[in-house]
């Protein structure tokens, strides 16, 4: 009797190695020694200072901002892939290759394809090997500096990117706080952590880890209010310091492929794509850029309106009407009809009172009867209220 | 499944086995055949110096057993065929539109080597559980169903070296079933198709001889996904005298794995499916190659292969072998 027992430990030890050996994988190193002290104030100026432009590395992101999930079965590609809402359900990772300002790769990894965003010097190449299509750009040399965040493929910001964007518009509105340290990516990072003071937006917290080295952002967690797990994420999973392979920047469509050119206009109206992209990326830090993008549109008027600041600030895109052709307001048309093409983004409206509505645990956007457009990280109601108010 | 060779009447089996010519209906000679091999192998020296035969000749009359056998053959071949069909019909019709279909479908008719990949992405979720179902359900309970068992155990093997070397065996078929794929595919798109350098999904190029390498790597990938599924088999050959249970059992698993690795509400238990990364090989046709998956695929077989290894052990070793 006690052979048989014997005989049946293996059974019982080996479950048990596993679950211990994978235990103590999740557990926090603790045994680091812990990063010197720090103000928020001295966080930032390691974010400001930091010079990393040279590393490559993994990118997760991961979204629960209450959008419908794609299914992916069997050996496709997925049907939803290429779609811009896509992006924002479910977990996506991207590896990202750096190397100083002008040469960049980021290719987004789906299942059975890949989207790429190559620089090198002014030329951009869109690669998506889905529908084997590329698109190519010729980048003004003027704008070199600021589009590499701006023509990374739609979806997968870079830590950089959104925390830059973020802390840049901390005011009255916000507490910042340096939480306990973290590690992203096997570093060890302060984690930067603001909250909102309002009590009316959707969301609950941002919280940048940095890197406590370099300075350089790690990792980027939105929180929403009333959600257990947090409504965005994007964090570095694995990240190497130094040039990466320089053959990497060097791409040329495949044969076969369809090629389309892409014409930059020689003052690219950088504001108005920034724009689309964010309404369509409804992540918090977007909306403090549309709200920049606004400013400059007040210029040639009929522009969107802002109301609320801070937190609760709404943004209005008015009705397009035929008689003034303001590129500003067909911009804004149009980036409504493309989110309302989008099948994944019209399976999660709903017709709410005033008009329709696209609900996520983020942001809320309100189409309303007549035309207009509503957007703000508030609830619904105070869209509506303001929807009414004019 | 019974064999062409059942029909041939069990008189001729050769006289010194008895009890094995007394076996029920529909199990013939050829496929004790192996056994009896084995039982001489063990009766070679003199009584006095009874020595246990070398696991090499024991896994070596394994696979002879296994690879004689009508029925792995027609496995492999129809595995083989599925490039065929495929290489086939894209030569005889017109142009797949980009995104349609399984992966890779419209770039056939530009570079044959693609034929290979899309057969090995098309076969992953069916056709090669099914055939390492079959073989890995049969291992144990093979023997058990056809009366071998118990002279394989008279053969001072021992019960753990017959679980491995069974083991081994079904690995073998799990490292050559997804290679006839890959040869057999790019094979004749050798024949039907252009060949040029492979665009890759990040649309760099490589050369064919690279690609080649790549698409054993993706075979190799298919090999190690296998192995798990293979180590559950040979458990549940080892619960039962009837193959064709085990077999059934294990690919209704692999099947019911993957339905549960698509149900969002399970989220928390996809990263412990055994299936949860047989798609993951498509990072090795990226520019560079992404080793992540295939690093966190082979640790999760091998946590398959400890855990259902063990079980197996556990349930062979105690179990009273009757037939």
């Amino acid at each position: 009797m006690t052979a048989t027992w014997l005989r049946w430990t293996p059974a019982v030890a080996v479950p048990a190695v596993i679950a211990a050996g994978v235990l103590a994988g999740s557990l926090p190193a603790s045994a680091r020694d812990p990063l010197p002290e720090k103000t928020p104030a001295q966080v930032l100026a390691m974010i400001g200072h930091h010079q990393t432009k040279s590393f490559s590395g993994t990118l997760e992101q991961s979204s629960e901002l209450g959008l419908p999930d794609v299914p992916q079965v069997g050996p496709t590609s997925g049907a939803g892939t290429g779609s811009l809402a896509e992006l924002l359900t479910g977990p996506h990772s991207a590896r990202v290759y750096v190397d100083g300002p002008t040469k960049a790769r980021m290719q987004v990894m789906d299942r059975m394809a890949e989207r790429d965003a190559v620089r090198q010097g002014n030329e951009l190449w869109l690669y998506n090997s889905k529908d084997n299509t590329a698109t190519h750009v010729t980048l003004p040399a003027a704008a070199s500096k600021e589009a590499r965040s701006h023509d990374m493929p739609a979806g997968v910001a870079t830590p950089e990117e959104l925390a830059a964007k973020m802390l840049g518009k901390l005011d009255n509105s916000t507490e910042v706080a340096v939480a306990e340290d973290t590690e992203v990516a096997g570093r060890a990072a302060y984690s930067l952590v603001l909250t909102p003071r309002s009590d009316v937006t959707l969301v609950g917290s941002v919280a940048v880890a940095v890197d406590g080295e370099n300075g350089m952002p790690l990792s980027v967690e939105v929180r929403a209010r009333g959600q257990q797990e947090p409504a965005f994420r994007t964090a570095f999973s694995s990240l190497t310091l130094g040039a990466p392979d320089p053959a990497l920047f060097n791409f040329s469509p495949p044969p076969g492929a369809s090629v389309k050119e892409l014409a930059v206009p020689a003052k690219p109206n950088g504001t108005n794509g920034q724009a689309d992209k964010n309404r369509a990326h409804k992540d918090l830090a977007d909306k403090n850029l549309a709200g920049r993008s606004t400013d400059n549109k007040d210029r040639r008027g009929h522009a969107p309106t802002v109301t609320g600041s801070g937190w609760e600030r709404i943004v209005g895109i008015p009705a397009p009407s035929a008689s003034a052709p303001s590129e500003s307001r067909e911009s804004g048309k149009q980036s409504v009809d493309r989110l309302l093409n989008d099948p994944l983004l019209r399976q999660a409206t709903v017709t709410v009172q005033g008009g329709r509505a696209i609900s996520t645990s983020l942001v809320n956007v309100l189409l309303t009867d007549d035309g207009r457009t509503f957007v703000g990280s508030v609830p619904l109601e105070r869209l509506q209220a303001a929807a009414a108010a004019r | 499944m019974p064999e062409p060779e059942a029909a041939e009447p069990a008189a001729q089996e050769p006289a010194p086995q008895e009890p094995a010519v007394q076996q029920p209906d529909g199990h013939g000679p050829a496929a004790l055949e192996p056994a009896v091999q084995r039982l001489t192998v063990r009766d070679g020296p003199a009584p006095g110096t009874r020595r246990r035969p070398s696991s090499g000749s024991l896994l070596a009359s394994e696979l002879k057993q296994l690879f004689r056998r009508r029925r792995t053959q027609a496995m492999l071949l129809a595995l083989a065929a599925i490039p065929v069909v495929i290489a086939v019909v894209v030569r005889v019709s017109s142009a797949v539109p980009a995104g349609r279909g399984p992966a890779f479908l419209d770039r056939i008719s530009q570079n044959g080597l693609f034929v290979a990949v899309t057969a090995m992405l098309v076969s992953v979720p069916l056709f090669l559980p099914l055939t390492i179902g079959v073989v890995a359900g049969d291992t144990i309970a093979g023997e058990a169903g056809l009366g071998t068992l118990r002279y394989l155990l008279v053969a001072p093997a021992g019960r753990v070296r017959l679980l491995l070397v069974k083991y081994a065996g079904a690995a073998v078929f799990c490292i050559s079933a997804p290679l006839a794929v890959a040869l057999a595919g790019a094979g004749i798109g050798w024949v039907l198709f252009p060949v040029g350098p492979v665009a890759l999904l990040s649309g760099d190029l490589v050369e064919p001889d690279e690609a080649l390498v790549r698409m054993l790597l993706i075979a190799a990938y298919q090999a190690v996904s296998l192995l798990g599924l293979s180590a559950i088999g040979l458990f549940l050959s080892t619960l039962t005298d009837v193959p064709v249970g085990a077999m059934a059992a294990t690919i209704v698993l692999s099947v019911v794995s993957q339905v549960l690795d698509q149900l969002p509400q399970l989220e928390w238990l996809h990263p412990w499916l055994f299936t949860h990364h047989w798609f993951g090989f498509a990072d090795l046709l990226r520019q560079p190659i992404g080793w992540d998956s295939f690093g966190d695929n082979a640790l999760l077989q091998a946590g398959y292969i400890a855990a259902f290894g063990a079980l197996a052990y556990g349930r062979f070793v105690s179990k009273d072998v009757l037939s």
